[in-house]
């Protein structure tokens, strides 16, 4: 049993989220990247151009953040992805964090 | 080592017969890292999901290393196609996804070897005059001379 609608309610002002994207309501995690004294500057910027993707001037970037500042954010994800990315960083054995996004 | 041919599917390299029986040698030793140097802690302690995090990410890479294992013994040591004799050396034929994974084993060993020369830092620049490090030592060297001749011969293609 359904009941009708009753028109005369007042407007929920609330804002409706429930069709927003996720990443709208979640702050999401971080995938980190940190420094270390052994991996070759062309190596972790080959790693990156192949995990994420990227082009190679977006990856030496990332690499050199890393590389100067002793980390760098790669990307903001669900939880899930960013376990894989962090996943395919430690396989090629870069040390690689998931921090909660503020 | 230098890049003889390179398409989507497959890059082929010309090896010496030095480099293979280097190459053969150091894939035998893989994996080199041991298991507790790889259990980083990869979430803040303090986080309610940091034990069920960790638990999964150590257990793939766990997995992950078994099977790139037996993957690298397959390819390398059994598989007759990967290698093939020429005149002047071998050829090395590669996929991209096989390229990826012989990549990840040499620094694998070259991690391994500098963990067991106590991760020094900066990097040695002569070889120590104790022989067992000396060893790791070399073998450190080595296995980062072929990481990066296959990675610059192949990046100077995507290049050209």
């Amino acid at each position: 049993m359904t009941h009708a609608a009753d028109t005369t309610a007042k407007p929920d002002l609330q804002p409706d989220v429930s069709d927003r994207p996720k990443s709208e309501l979640d702050p999401g995690w971080l995938v980190v990247c940190w420094n270390d004294p052994v991996n070759y500057m062309d190596y972790v910027t080959h790693v990156f151009q192949v995990v994420f993707g990227w082009p190679r001037q977006k990856a030496e970037f990332h690499m050199l953040q890393v590389h100067r500042q002793g980390r760098s954010v790669l990307t903001r994800e669900t939880l899930e992805k960013a376990e894989h990315y962090v996943h395919q960083l430690q396989r090629y054995n870069l040390h690689a964090t998931l921090e909660r996004a503020e | 080592m230098r890049l003889l041919h390179a398409d989507a599917d497959r890059l082929t390299f010309h090896l010496s017969a030095a480099e293979r029986a280097l190459l053969l040698e150091l894939v035998e030793r893989y994996p080199s890292v041991p298991p507790a140097h790889l259990r980083q802690r990869a979430v803040a302690a303090d986080d309610p999901e940091a034990a069920e995090v960790q638990r999964l990410l150590d257990e793939a890479l766990a997995e992950q290393r078994a099977s790139t294992r037996q993957q690298i013994r397959q390819l390398l040591l059994s598989n007759p196609n990967t290698f093939q004799r020429r005149s002047d050396g071998w050829a090395l034929h590669l996929r991209p996804e096989e390229f990826e994974t012989l990549l990840q084993v040499l620094n694998d060993v070259r991690i391994g070897s500098w963990i067991a020369l106590g991760c020094p830092d900066p990097l040695p620049d002569r070889l120590p005059s104790d022989l067992e490090r000396a060893r790791h030592a070399a073998t450190m060297e080595v296995a980062g001379w072929l990481e990066m001749s296959l990675l610059l011969e192949a990046r100077r293609d995507a290049a050209s």
